[in-house]
């Protein structure tokens, strides 16, 4: 089963590191669907790596399985950061299948589309359950961040006592609004960043250094 | 023990499943909810009872007690029998109200001092109980409000005076673990009892007897209701027999199971291809749901410690 292997695989690489400086920290990215996370964890992956982590897509629920890119090392003022991220499907309380009618896809392929984006969000609130030490989440600047999962997600994150960084991506976009992101989420600082153009990502690894690191 | 079959007091551990489809033991369908640390007074229902009794007073039990008990923060599970107890709220409506009524034995409802009682936890305080209430509540209009006040009029309540409200809690039953029973028992559209419940029972119990509005629940007695705020011995006799009318209203038991059910979930299937996602019950499960098939069922992942504790 591939996911005991990984987890063995986790293990034994955990173990390997125990005599290094700190052994890394496993970021979960959250957020509703097409929010940019699979674009972001890429983002970062290829920045620091060389790698991709997924496929992006502007059809929500692209990504339903979560992905892992390990040992990303990121380098701020001289101190190396290392952290594995893990990219996981958008979380959403409703998915239906004729939402990706709308991109020509057939009946079928959109049903089982659904199914598994359903199942990978019930992959995606366990591995908040369980398996992250931090959470970066990423929301949509051009949509309203009042939503019942946004505020149910940062809620359990929060009660978890999870470090989380706020990102407000798609600031390339015309509609996009940071100010509602911060007033959704005063409690959190809220950095801007365009994922899709590398844009404020010196930044967005300052945060991440500093929350993470 | 937080869940208990009323029937044979079987008791069911948090989070079981084995409840969903009635008790294996007697196959009631009826539990109660006793939270850890239940101390048999002070319960979600524990404060309910004593708003029928303060009729005549201004401060209302009923009002002050906490909308959703069961909402306290990191007790999903009882979040959850909120939610379902919420749903067979909505599902009943006034019918639920009239189950509760019908739990109290016809003596205790002889006396004037019983409408009466009933009526002031309505009156006194409806702002907080609307809050408390779901849709049904909307039911409730100025008119019937009005209706509802001339009948609480303290002076034109002879039997106040002697109202014992030992009679009165016996009447609605949901306070004492031992009257939450027998109400229960009573009553199949029940699952839990909370305030909110309560809340709904008295205002729109008071409604019916008071007033002749088909728009609470279609009550066959209304006409005799309405004369009966005049006559008050009547009243009474009216709160005890509209039950009967409503019995025929009720859902059907499967379709509250299923809403049960459906509440209990963490993943519905509308239809294939259409999912509702509970959140909450997702991130609380110790399994993890791998793979959905299209008939509702799901493949999980078990925790190593159930393997463990099978062995």
């Amino acid at each position: 089963m591939g996911l005991f292997t990984e987890l063995k695989d986790s293990i034994s690489r955990a173990a390997s590191t125990l005599f290094s400086e700190e052994d890394p920290k496993r970021i979960g990215i959250y957020g509703p669907p097409n929010a940019g996370k699979t674009t972001l964890a890429n983002r970062i992956a290829r920045d620091w790596t060389g790698d991709a982590v997924g496929p992006e897509s502007h059809i929500p629920h692209e990504t339903r399985r979560a992905r892992r890119k390990e040992n990303v090392e990121i380098e701020r003022d001289g101190k190396k950061v290392t952290i594995d991220i893990v990219d996981t499907p958008g979380v959403t309380t409703k998915v239906d299948y004729t939402e990706f009618l709308e991109h020509d896809m057939e009946k079928d392929d959109a049903v089982r589309r659904s199914r598994e984006a359903t199942e990978g969000v019930a992959e995606a609130m366990h591995w908040l359950r369980e398996d992250v030490d931090g959470v970066i989440y990423v929301l949509d600047s051009t949509e309203d961040p009042f939503t019942q999962v946004n505020t149910m997600l940062i809620g359990i994150i929060e009660s978890q006592d999870l470090p989380v960084l706020i990102l407000a991506n798609k600031i390339d976009l015309e509609e996009s609004s940071v100010q509602r992101i911060r007033n959704a989420f005063p409690q959190h600082e809220t950095t801007e960043l365009s994922a899709l153009e590398g844009d404020n990502m010196d930044e967005v690894y300052d945060q991440i250094a500093e929350y993470f690191g | 023990m937080p869940h208990q079959c009323t029937n044979c007091d079987r008791t069911f551990d948090d989070g079981s499943k084995e409840m969903l489809s009635g008790c294996p033991e007697c196959g009631g369908t009826k539990f109660q909810f006793r939270p850890d640390g239940f101390d048999g007074g002070s319960g979600e229902s524990g404060a309910v009872d004593a708003g029928p009794t303060d009729d005549s007073g201004g401060t209302d039990p009923v009002a002050e007690s906490p909308p959703e008990p069961t909402d306290r923060p990191g007790d999903t599970v009882t979040r959850t029998v909120g939610n379902a107890a919420a749903t067979v709220r909505d599902l009943v409506g006034g019918s639920a109200s009239e189950d509760a009524t019908r739990a109290k034995p016809p003596q205790q409802t002889a006396g004037p001092a019983s409408a009466d009682g009933r009526e002031s936890p309505a009156d006194g305080g409806d702002d907080d109980i609307i809050v408390a209430e779901s849709d049904p509540t909307a039911a409730e209009d100025t008119a019937q409000a009005d209706a509802r006040t001339q009948l609480v009029e303290p002076d034109e309540m002879p039997g106040t005076d002697g109202f014992d409200p030992a009679e009165t809690d016996g009447g609605e039953s949901t306070d004492q673990p031992a009257d939450d029973d027998r109400s229960m028992a009573d009553d199949p559209g029940r699952l839990a009892d909370t305030p909110a419940d309560v809340a709904e029972t008295a205002e729109t119990t008071t409604a019916n007897a008071a007033t002749d509005e088909p728009a609470v629940d279609g009550a066959g007695s209304d006409a005799e209701s309405e004369q009966s705020v005049a006559d008050e011995p009547d009243a009474e006799r009216s709160v005890a027999d509209e039950p009967d009318a409503e019995r025929t209203d009720r859902p059907e038991l499967s379709e509250l199971r299923k809403e049960l059910n459906d509440q209990f979930e963490s993943i519905r299937v509308v239809e294939p291809g259409q999912y509702e996602l509970n959140l909450m019950e997702l991130y609380d499960r110790e399994e993890y749901i791998i793979a959905l098939q299209e008939d509702g069922r799901y493949s999980i992942q078990v925790p190593d410690t159930w393997r463990q504790a099978d062995a």
